[in-house]
């Protein structure tokens, strides 16, 4: 299939569903640290498990072009703690920025370019770092447990993906059967407690899961409506899902910093800067072939403009001009995720979305760091008022 | 843990008519544009620690996400609804509780 054209389809599919489903993964961890809210949650970890069994499957039958698998150590933990405080200061995450430079805010292309100084500035120090950085913090060769499983890829994604959903369910019961005693009293004179969470838990999910399946049939009766107001981000989940198979057959996993360094590169090549003669650009992100446009840059090209035109068809788009006590957080937040993004490597795609659903132990780690940053970060900005959590 | 009903329950919308009449009634009216997250929601939060039950708080932006995150943020603190113009620029009309 031409790359141009799946590079176009996934981008602009990306960027539409990113913007409907709202899907930030700041928005995700922080509002559930701050004060309990976790419809975004709900659509991160659906996409994540979704996308996790269409890979396995995909990994399984033979139509992948290969996994993204870091060595494996320190480095996630710290890079992506730095990236979490990053992109909870600037308010929004490497996809969370990138639908919003879409949708009109010129505070987040402020971001996007100084992740652009972030990934400058690692790609000059990246000599110094490999010997004092990863070389004593990497411990192993990356892996995807895909790879190594004895078990067939697609059942195993199957069962961690059934075994989240049991813990998912088990906690959510756990806080309902505390939250109301009347079932509790009912339930639990039959049952054992322990039997009970995820029970309740499990039952809640259908339920929740058959008032979502009833609110889109419903939505479905107006569709061009419907299409304006903002989807549920179960929506953009299974959106996201569907174009991100389509980019693991065709081309690789889902990134998003890693095609922006190589624009950075790019974009510095264009201005007389020799990038392809530092290591980092050149022998490892455009891996000796030369600074050019590659297909995942262009993907994410797409991502922005696909944003963008969800944005305008919602009555979303607008130039926003951000208020100038909020520059220090593009500034400051921008670098810090450009850098911890290099530093892990990673970002909340790379190593939330896309590395825990090929199953790669470099982002186990790397998730790890990054919401430990996010909660730090949050507590922080919630100095003032609490966090729930 | 939040019950799955959180996922549904989005603010009410203004029209128009109610959103112009209600913004003249306001007790505070906070500036939001060119705000990101979580500022707003902090700002809400301590915007209605200053006022009364019954008194009105109203948040202009123009960042999308806060039309709900705002009011999930303040929860049971304030009765939300929402106006949206169009093109880009919301209010957020806080009854406080």
């Amino acid at each position: 299939m031409n790359s141009l054209l799946v590079a176009a389809v996934v981008g602009l599919g990306l960027g539409a569903f990113l913007q409907k489903g709202r899907f930030c993964f700041v928005n995700a961890f922080r509002d559930f640290f701050a004060y309990k809210d976790s419809r975004v949650t709900k659509g991160v970890l659906a996409a994540t498990l979704l996308t996790m069994v269409f890979w396995g499957i995909a990994y399984q039958l033979g139509y992948y072009q290969g996994f993204w698998t870091p060595a494996w150590g320190l480095t996630g933990l710290l890079g992506g703690f730095v990236f979490g405080i990053g992109m909870t200061y600037a308010g929004g995450c490497a996809s969370g920025t990138l639908y919003r430079a879409g949708e009109g805010y010129l505070q987040f292309w402020l971001t996007l370019a100084f992740m652009g100084v972030g990934y400058a500035v690692f790609t000059v120090a990246f000599p110094t770092l490999q010997s004092t950085y990863f070389g004593p913090l990497q411990f192993g060769e990356g892996v995807s447990l895909f790879t190594i499983s004895p078990i067939p890829a697609g059942l195993l994604a199957l069962l961690v993906a059934a075994g989240v959903t049991l813990v998912y369910a088990t906690l959510v019961g756990r806080g309902e059967t505390k939250g109301e005693p009347e079932e509790r009293a009912t339930v639990a004179s039959v049952q054992p407690s322990v039997l009970l969470a995820p029970v309740v838990g499990a039952r809640q999910f259908a339920a929740g899961t058959r008032q979502y399946v009833d609110g889109l049939v419903e939505a479905w009766r107006t569709p061009l409506a419907s299409s304006k107001r903002p989807w549920d981000p179960r929506t953009a989940a299974l959106g996201i899902t569907a174009v991100a198979v389509l980019w693991f057959t065709q081309v690789s996993i889902v990134g998003v910093t890693g095609p922006e360094a190589r624009w950075t590169g790019y974009l510095l090549s264009q201005v007389g800067v020799d990038a392809g003669s530092f290591e980092y650009w050149g022998a490892i992100l455009f891996r000796g072939a030369g600074v050019g446009v590659t297909t995942d840059m262009v993907m994410i090209g797409f991502v922005i403009l696909g944003a963008g035109l969800a944005a305008a068809w919602s009555g979303d788009f607008s130039i926003r001009v951000p208020k100038r006590r909020r520059l220090p957080n593009a500034v400051v937040g921008g670098f810090l995720m450009g850098a911890g993004s290099r530093l892990a490597p990673g970002c909340n795609i790379g190593n939330i979305y896309s590395g825990i659903a090929e199953l790669s132990v470099h982002s186990f780690i790397a998730a790890a760091g990054i919401v430990l940053g996010v909660y730090v970060m949050t507590h922080w900005i919630y100095r003032e008022v609490g966090c729930a959590i | 843990m939040p019950s799955i009903d959180d996922v549904t329950d989005a603010p009410d919308e203004l029209s128009d008519e109610e959103a112009e009449s209600l913004f003249e009634q306001a007790d505070e009216v906070q500036d939001m544009m060119g705000e990101v997250c979580p500022y707003p929601q902090v700002e809400a939060k301590k915007g209605l620690q200053g006022l009364d039950a019954g008194d009105l708080l109203v948040q202009e932006t123009d960042h999308v996400p806060c039309t709900e995150n705002v009011p999930r943020a303040v929860g049971d603190d304030a009765d939300a609804r929402v106006w949206r113009s169009g093109d880009g620029v919301y209010r957020i009309y806080l009854e406080k509780q």
